[in-house]
């Protein structure tokens, strides 16, 4: 087998390929560009929380951070209630969207750290918390962004939206930190084995800390540009990245027992679980077989990874 | 003697105060004052739900000082899930109310709970998720109408006809088939017209911009959006950021898309129309459940009227709604004995 099919990123690329070709042709043909377009700029909120979730996932077993939505939501409500829609206040929207990642981060470490929670029933009951705080700060009223913020979040630079220019950059800070930095090897030593990682003085609790708290941030970032794409803040704005934060973890390589991580898989399954979707509209099915042929396409991806990195 | 003049004054207009009550107590039926009602919720989170609650609670403060009920509180499930609605709605019981107002996760799943409560004695009115359980009462709004309305609008508007995209709800619920039915069936009846597309907009501006973006690229030219509420201004953003030609989109009554619509207006005389249920059903559903309190005779079917906002009704209707909210409107008790009153005709 030739060595590029070994590589685990490789299945979710193809089949986002494959998902491109098809609703192109489904489409007779009209609007690839503008179906790119679009690919980029949901697949790039979708990457963002990946790429978080990543991080987490690989720290091994029941490492997960299930508290993503409502992290998304509390961001983007705070940040877009702080800017209140006047001009020149973004940055500090960004920074109240970082300080609440910071502090949704550092909380549900603190959750799993000090109160030896599993961090699934950790994040998760941290997030009903979230949640009520969000609906307590702004009653669900919907605040528009500053019109500049919303400019900069629905538009292009190079013919490329800026969301994806944002995901992009912190996609690769990861994979720098992950492929070449000490912290990287550590997360991954950690996620492969904690008591061997432990004894070989690797500092594994520092390292969770950083990942959980990482991960927030990125989910806070995402909220932060979701609302201002979108044209503000919803309280179920979060609700379908639960899922698709897990999803494009896994269809993109990541070893789901931890200790291995992949971001270039992490955008191929960002991208294909936007044109799976796609394709399925243009084809006109309907909501039942759209599920049911989406969670089919997923298992068959997954299936056909992890068998070619066993056999690898 | 001034003191005492005083006194009797008080006394006097307190009486009268107590006969005027007196006289509107024997219009309204036998008197609710020592009645409890609760209000069972399964959600709260997005802003039509926000605003609902809030109506519910203001009617219920007015109707509380104004010695009509003796207490009217709500309660929200976290979870959304019918077996934690049940179990609230039992708890409820248990705690002596004499009406729960429900607002229901699901038609069939609480009707054992609903049972139990008709069994002890209470009043059970269902409202926008209604409860199928024949011994309860409930407040639907006719949603195929709504469907139906949508694109006899469009086919005033269009009289060439075109294709249409349809953004549904939130796949599975009643209302999403319900709304889709009333579509289907008038899109049969004007040839002229043609679903292009469809895509599940969930109720929710995200989701709908997303999959209208993805949708968008393999389309022929639109000339009309058929909504549900809530899914207008992601449609027209995913329009805008595509860079085609702003087709008809029928909107939801938020805050952002009417004014979105305004300026559209004022822009290039852009026109649609806008409904859907208004929030303040609730307190429709509060004033209906005093009238049965109160014995009166009261059909188990109601329908709610849906609000409807025009071009020219736009500017007064946004000027009330608070920013980034949704168009509302609270109900009295005359609007209840008036719903009541048609659904005794009927």
């Amino acid at each position: 087998m030739p060595s590029i099919l070994r590589r685990p990123w490789i299945w979710a690329w193809l089949a986002a390929t494959a998902t491109f070709a098809v609703t192109v042709a489904l489409g007779s043909g009209r609007g690839a560009a503008g179906l790119a377009y679009a690919a980029l700029s949901f697949g790039a909120f979708a990457a963002i929380v990946g790429v978080g979730q990543m991080l987490v996932i690989s720290l091994g077993p029941g490492n997960v951070d299930l508290s993503i939505p409502a992290t998304m939501t509390l961001s983007a409500t705070l940040a877009l209630k702080a800017m209140d829609g006047v001009p020149g206040t973004e940055l500090l929207g960004l920074g109240v969207a970082l300080l609440v990642g910071l502090g949704t981060g550092a909380a549900n470490f603190a959750l799993i750290l000090l109160l030896r929670l599993p961090p699934i029933i950790a994040t998760l009951a941290a997030s009903l918390i979230y949640q009520s705080l969000a609906i307590w700060s702004n009653r669900g009223l919907r605040v528009k962004p500053p019109e500049a913020l919303a400019e900069f979040a629905t538009g292009r630079t190079l013919d490329i939206p800026n969301v994806a220019l944002v995901g992009l950059l912190l996609s690769l800070a990861v994979w720098v930190a992950l492929e070449r930095g000490v912290w990287g090897r550590w997360l991954l030593a950690a996620g492969q084995n904690p008591r061997a990682a432990r004894l070989a003085g690797v500092p594994v609790e520092r390292v969770r800390a950083t990942a959980y708290l990482t991960v927030s941030v990125f989910a806070a970032v995402a909220g932060f540009l979701l609302a201002s794409f979108s044209g503000g803040a919803a309280l179920n704005m979060g609700a379908e990245y639960l899922l698709m934060s897990i999803a494009v973890v896994i269809i993109g390589g990541t070893s789901i027992a931890g200790g291995f991580s992949n971001v270039p898989g992490i955008w191929g399954a960002a991208f294909f679980m936007f044109l799976v979707v796609s394709m399925l509209n243009t084809y006109g099915a309907g909501a039942g077989a759209r599920s049911v042929l989406t969670g089919v396409i997923i298992i068959g991806i997954v299936i056909a990874a992890s068998t070619k990195r066993n056999h690898a | 003697m001034t003191h005492d003049k005083l006194l009797l004054s008080a006394i006097l207009i307190g009486s009268c105060g107590l006969a005027v009550g007196g006289v509107a107590q024997a219009q309204d039926g036998a008197s609710t004052a020592d009645k409890r009602v609760a209000l069972s919720n399964n959600y709260a989170g997005n802003s039509w739900r926000q605003v609902m609650l809030q109506s519910f609670d203001e009617t219920a403060k007015q109707a509380k000082a104004r010695g009509i009920v003796a207490e009217a509180d709500s309660y929200t499930t976290s979870e959304n899930q019918a077996t934690e609605q049940a179990a609230q709605i039992q708890n409820l019981i248990l705690q002596g109310y004499d009406a729960i107002i429900i607002d229901a996760a699901s038609p069939t799943a609480l009707n054992g709970a609903v049972q139990e409560a008709c069994d002890a004695g209470v009043t059970v009115v269902s409202f926008d998720g209604i409860v199928t359980a024949p011994c309860a009462w409930r407040i639907a709004v006719d949603f195929e109408e709504m469907g139906r309305q949508q694109v006899d609008y469009l086919a005033s508007r269009l009289p060439d006809g075109g294709n249409l995209l349809e953004i549904r709800g939130l796949a599975g619920t009643s209302v999403d088939e319900q709304i889709h039915a009333g579509i289907e069936k008038r899109v049969e009846a004007h040839d002229d017209f043609r679903i292009a597309g469809s895509v599940h907009g969930d109720w929710a501006q995200e989701v709908a911009q997303k999959g209208v973006s993805g949708l968008l690229p393999s389309l022929p030219d639109i000339a009309g959006v058929v909504t549900q509420g809530g899914d207008g201004y992601g449609a027209a953003q995913a329009f805008e950021a595509a860079g085609r030609d702003m087709p008809i989109i029928v909107l939801g009554n938020r805050q952002d898309e009417l004014q979105w619509w305004q300026e559209q207006y004022a822009d290039h005389g852009y026109q649609t129309l806008s409904m859907s249920i208004a929030p303040g059903v609730a307190s429709l559903a509060f004033w209906v459940t005093q009238q049965i309190l109160a014995g009166k005779d009261v059909p188990k079917d109601l329908t709610v009227p849906f609000l409807k906002v025009t071009q020219e009704t736009l500017d007064s209707v946004l000027e009330e709604t608070p920013k980034g909210s949704v168009a509302n409107t609270i109900y009295t008790q005359q609007d209840a004995q008036s719903v009541i009153a048609d659904a005794t005709t009927r």
